[in-house]
């Protein structure tokens, strides 16, 4: 037999000013199973929850209701008060006789009736409510960080430097990722390189770090606190212990032809490579696609030469199984293709190049050593014209969005060109700028004040060779659409910042949700922008969308942060407010049958196939499970399951029921 | 020997244990346990094969754990195929086979559900013809005249659940009305919980109900209740995306949504 | 009768998620908004959660209109919920069309929790609404329905 205490709260006059609650106290006392019905000035106040705490203890409680503010504002504090008392806190209900009652009605005897139905309504749930416990599940206490550029070295220094093993996975030979080949970053110009490599430089010798290149996510099982992942090791074929990173062997390497990724195809590499001087680790791997022995079965030139011994051919990828408590994806981004842009000519014209390879031409590490040079003659080119939104906010290309980071950077270009060639012209072509960001408009500024950057609102229709100059048409839209036509030597394409290559196989693995550009997705775009929808799986950087390095390392902190609050705990403690399928006796084991609807209604994947076998390990029936370390706890399930053999704790089917019946039948 | 029984025949000597068939029977076809291949003489199929042998399917104590080959009928293979997209059918232990309608009497064994789902996708279903008629009574009614005549028709239900035994994709080891905490609905025959359990069934089989009337046939009183189902089944096809009468390839329509769906009724 | 008419109050029950209508009814209050007291709120942690048996529910229990309402397409807090009971509410409502149960007292709606002035115009055109197609005695006279004699073929 239930023993409830109603505890109506007068909240000053907040509610006893239209609510008579005295009268409300009174008529609850006559409910059955009310054992306690009582009202005070103020329940939240110390006096006030001593009252709750002393007639739990008084009356041997069963059950508590307050007649009070939101549930949404003191639903917590009340359940401590009661936890306080030797009530489990899950016992506790808040009727919303405020924000729901009192501040909405006039004074009069509707809005009193109207509250004594409420709490009612609330003594019938807790009649059907049941003892929780929280939920508790055991944290491995090491990350995994997928992706080694600026945002994947931001968080593993930041979460190894909260004293938590941090395994980082890249899958090109060296991190540093896109912010490696940059040249100099807006908006102060310091030369990326400068920046990043000391970073790079302690993920490699930070002893919480265990960092392997040359690696790729293979598959993830498991969930938050616990995820059982398999990375793969690409064979290198050379081992690194062994390798001292002279380079001899690239030196004698005879295929020399191969464009360079890290130069941007702007330079060309060997098949055994470092792919740029400062790549860490700086030991070089053999391009199995460019090399002569693996593709014609003869050469070995570089094992010849090698003085260590170190070149291992044939050896097969390694797959390494490790335990993780979290991860946080930094898988970047990519630059839009330029076949795109057949009206720009690029590929058809060498003059025509993307940012990215302005970016290399500009930098002192790039196949220019930091000068100014066309790709078809090598000559400094007088004119340059710069084209953003290349492929950006371009419904029919298929890009609406804004890459956001072009703006920034086609300014720091033509500043940095005006810098290098005195006598230059340059020309931007724009839509709009877009230069919000700390000193960003300045800078955008200055590329037009002080350096003479000119900007012409418009769009380039299309780039067309003649007399060896580039003839660059397009509009001025301020000048309501008068042509406009520029003999350049060069022109240079802003192209869209795009999502990975295989993002969207990745996200599959890991079961996070993407945007049709396959983005990743965010929990909250607002409220929780480096949390996915998986429980424990964390976002950063430009694989959520394009991004400038503020952004992407602050987000990348943010992640960090997450995780080390995860891991600032032994064991994960979450709200038992989640599904359960039910389990009964032999032989039905659970009325579940297994259609597993549930199963695609859940945003979670929290549901599980769970087999149920016999004693000679036979399959007698596969049923649902929910996994609760992954359920959120919305029931979208509940209300499919035809059989009722999933119920949500703290929302039942019996306490839902119970309290549309009681709202109509008192 | 009809191609039909010998068919039969080559599976029971290659070890299965059972066919579900149809035999003669005293009102056209019914349904057949054949488990020698002596008996397979007595194997029939023609136009009054209705029954739906999935509804077999689901129970071990029938089928036990041997192989089993069906003799499927299109309404079967829609039920086998909807079965399996719900986690219900082992392949593994099932063989079916069906006549096809093209030639005379050929036999088409299925090398799994795949090929059920890609066999079904050309077969129209059709809607029978009491429920054309029911339809166009309905859509002269008003709305109160259309409540007042399926109160009616709900009243009248005795509760002997012959509905849920006849639908094969009512296999629930409990259902809604045996659950009695609370107690959704009342499991005795009661107009207001007769009513109740009508509308669950319907709204249990949205985009999973294959339209083989197996329920209607099944009322002894005469209730038209597969009309219900079956008018959704169309209704929301378009909307929701599946074709009548084939399984959805990724999930149940209703466990399943589309961000774009539309509706006219949430302001 | 009109006088009778005029003295009715609808009972009406809304069925609505934890993390947007039921914070957006909070803001009503916050705001003051005044609204009429015969709604009552039942809180559910997300529309996904709610069961169309539990509408059939309050219609056998007396109720003479149903809210139900959640975050808008998107803004769920579990990503989905809404989504779901949309296309359950899609189908269930025809159902209802289709038998000739009076949908008009049931308002299905989207209400975040920034909309307090959504939350309390909601419910008083609901209310006026509801009020104007009188008790739903329709529904619960099923509960004594005999079965008629000439319908009995």
């Amino acid at each position: 037999m239930s023993k409830i205490g109603v505890f109506i709260c007068h909240c000053g006059e907040n509610i006893s000013a239209t609510v008579d609650c005295q009268r409300v106290a009174e008529e609850l006392s006559k409910v059955d199973g009310v054992a306690y019905s009582i009202d005070y000035k103020y329940m939240c106040s110390d006096p006030g929850q001593t009252l709750i705490k002393q007639a739990i203890k008084e009356h041997n409680l069963t059950g508590v209701v307050i007649g009070s503010c939101s549930p949404r504002m003191h639903e917590l504090t009340f359940r401590k008060t009661c936890a306080e008392a030797g009530l489990n806190p899950y016992m506790c209900e808040i009727a919303n006789l405020r924000e729901h009652c009192s501040w909405v009605h006039e004074k009069g005897e509707a809005t009193t009736e109207k509250a004594i139905s409420l709490v009612k309504m609330l003594v019938e749930k807790v009649k059907k409510d049941h003892p929780l416990t929280s939920i508790q599940v055991p944290i491995t206490k090491k990350a995994l960080v997928i992706g080694g550029g600026i945002a994947g070295i931001q968080a593993s220094l930041d979460i190894a430097n909260c004293g938590h093993q941090v395994i980082l996975i890249e899958k090109d030979p060296s991190i540093g990722g896109h912010m490696s080949q940059l040249s100099e970053t807006f908006p102060t110009l310091d030369c990326s390189q400068c920046i990043l490599t000391p970073r790079m430089v302690e993920v490699a010798q930070h002893p919480n770090i265990t960092l392997y290149t040359y690696a790729e996510l293979d598959s993830v099982d498991g969930s938050i606190g616990n995820f059982h992942v398999t990375i793969r090791l690409k064979a290198k074929s050379v081992d690194p212990k062994k390798c001292t990173g002279c380079g001899t062997c690239s030196s004698k390497c005879p295929q020399k032809k191969i464009p360079s990724e890290f130069n941007a195809g702007l330079g060309t590499r060997t098949a055994i490579y470092v792919p740029f001087p400062q790549a860490v680790p700086n030991k070089p791997v053999i391009d199995k696609e460019h090399c002569n022995y693996y593709q014609k079965g003869k050469c070995q030139l570089c094992k010849k030469v090698c003085p260590t011994d170190a070149i291992e051919f044939d050896k097969p990828d390694e797959l390494l199984k490790e335990d993780v408590g979290a991860i946080v994806v930094t898988t970047g981004f990519n630059v839009l293709k330029t076949d795109f842009f057949p009206e720009y000519g690029y590929g058809k014209y060498k003059d025509v190049i993307t940012g990215l390879q302005f970016e290399r031409l500009a930098s002192a590490s790039g196949p220019t050593l930091g000068e100014i040079r066309r790709p078809s003659d090598g000559q400094i080119p007088k004119k340059i014209v710069f084209v953003a939104c290349a492929g950006s906010r371009d419904p029919a290309k298929g890009i609406p969005y804004c890459s956001k980071i072009c703006c920034m950077y086609t300014a720091k270009h033509a500043m940095l060109y005006q810098h290098k060639v005195h006598d230059g012209e340059s020309y931007v072509f724009y839509m709009d700028v877009r230069a919000g960001g700390k000193n960003y408009e300045e800078f955008v500024r200055r590329a037009i004040e002080e350096d003479g950057v000119k900007y012409v609102r418009g769009r380039v229709a299309r780039v067309y060779e003649k007399d060896g100059k580039l003839i660059v048409k397009g509009a001025d839209t301020l000048l309501g659409g008068a042509p406009v036509e520029i003999e350049a030597d060069m022109v240079v394409l802003a192209t869209a910042g795009v999502s990975n290559n295989g993002a969207e196989q990745l996200a599959q693995k890991m079961h996070i949700s993407y945007d049709s550009y396959k983005f990743f997705a965010e929990a909250h775009p607002k409220l929780r922008p480096v949390e996915t929808n998986t429980a424990g799986i964390f976002l950063a950087g430009a694989c959520q969308a394009p991004k400038d390095i503020p952004d992407t390392v602050s987000g990348a902190s943010g992640a960090a942060v997450k995780v080390a609050g995860l891991f600032s705990q032994s064991m994960l403690v979450r709200e038992p407010l989640i599904a359960v399928v039910n389990r009964c006796a032999p032989p039905l084991f659970s009325t579940c049958v297994g259609c597993f609807m549930c199963e695609t209604a859940c945003p979670y994947h929290a549901i599980e196939h769970e087999e149920i076998k016999n004693r000679n390990g036979d399959v007698i029936k596969t049923v649902a499970k929910v996994n609760p370390g992954l359920c959120q706890g919305c029931g979208t399930c509940v209300a499919f399951c035809r059989s009722k053999s999933i119920d949500i704790q703290g929302y039942t089917n019996e306490e839902m029921y119970a309290e549309v019946v009681s709202l109509l039948n008192n | 020997m009809n191609k039909l029984e010998e068919k039969a025949v080559s599976l029971l000597q290659s070890g299965v244990k059972l066919i579900l068939g149809y035999e003669k029977g005293d009102k056209g076809a019914r349904p057949f346990f054949c488990h020698t291949p002596e008996d397979a003489s007595k194997l029939i199929y023609d136009e009054h094969a209705t029954t739906n042998l999935a509804t077999y399917i689901l129970k071990p104590e029938l089928m036990g754990h041997d192989k089993v080959a069906v003799c499927a009928t299109l309404r079967t293979l829609r039920a086998i195929a909807q079965l399996a997209s719900e986690n219900q059918i082992k392949e593994e232990n099932l063989i079916v086979f069906t006549i096809t309608e093209e030639g005379n009497g050929d036999v088409k064994e299925f090398s799994g559900i795949d090929e059920i789902n890609s066999y079904l996708t050309d077969k129209e279903l059709e809607v029978a013809q009491l429920y054309k008629e029911l339809d166009e009574k309905l859509s002269g009614m008003s709305r109160e005249e259309k409540w007042s005549f399926w109160v009616n028709e709900f009243s009248r239900c005795i509760k002997c659940y012959a509905c849920r035994a006849a639908c094969p994709l009512c296999y629930c080891t409990r259902c809604i009305t045996d659950v009695n905490r609370p107690q959704w609905i009342d499991p005795w025959p009661s107009p207001m919980g007769n009513m109740e359990w009508q509308i669950n069934r319907v709204m249990h089989m949205v985009g999973r109900c294959i339209g083989c009337g197996a329920c209607t046939k099944a009322c002894p009183v005469g209730i038209p209740i597969g009309y219900l189902s079956r008018k959704m089944l169309n209704d929301l096809s378009e909307e929701f995306g599946y074709i009548p009468g084939q399984a959805m390839k990724d999930g149940n329509s209703l466990s399943t949504f589309k961000p774009e769906d539309k509706e006219n009724f949430i302001h | 009768m009109d006088n009778n008419e005029s003295e009715f109050e609808p009972k009406i029950v809304a069925f609505v998620c934890n993390w947007c209508t039921y914070a957006g009814a909070d803001l009503t209050g916050t705001s003051r908004i005044k609204y009429a007291t015969n709604v009552k709120i039942v809180r559910f942690p997300c529309t996904g959660r709610i069961d169309f048996m539990l509408l059939l529910k309050a219609f056998a229990n007396g109720a003479d209109g149903i809210i139900v309402s959640g975050c808008h397409p998107n803004d769920c807090h579990y990503t989905s919920g809404n989504f779901h009971a949309r296309r359950r509410w899609i189908a269930f409502r025809h159902l209802l069309e289709i038998i000739g149960v009076d949908v008009r007292r049931i308002r299905f709606s989207w209400v975040s929790a920034a909309e307090g002035a959504k939350w309390g115009d909601l419910v008083n055109e609901t209310v006026a609404n509801i009020r104007e197609l009188g008790p739903y005695t329709e529904y619960t006279k099923v509960a004594q329905y005999v079965e008629k004699e000439d319908n009995n073929e």
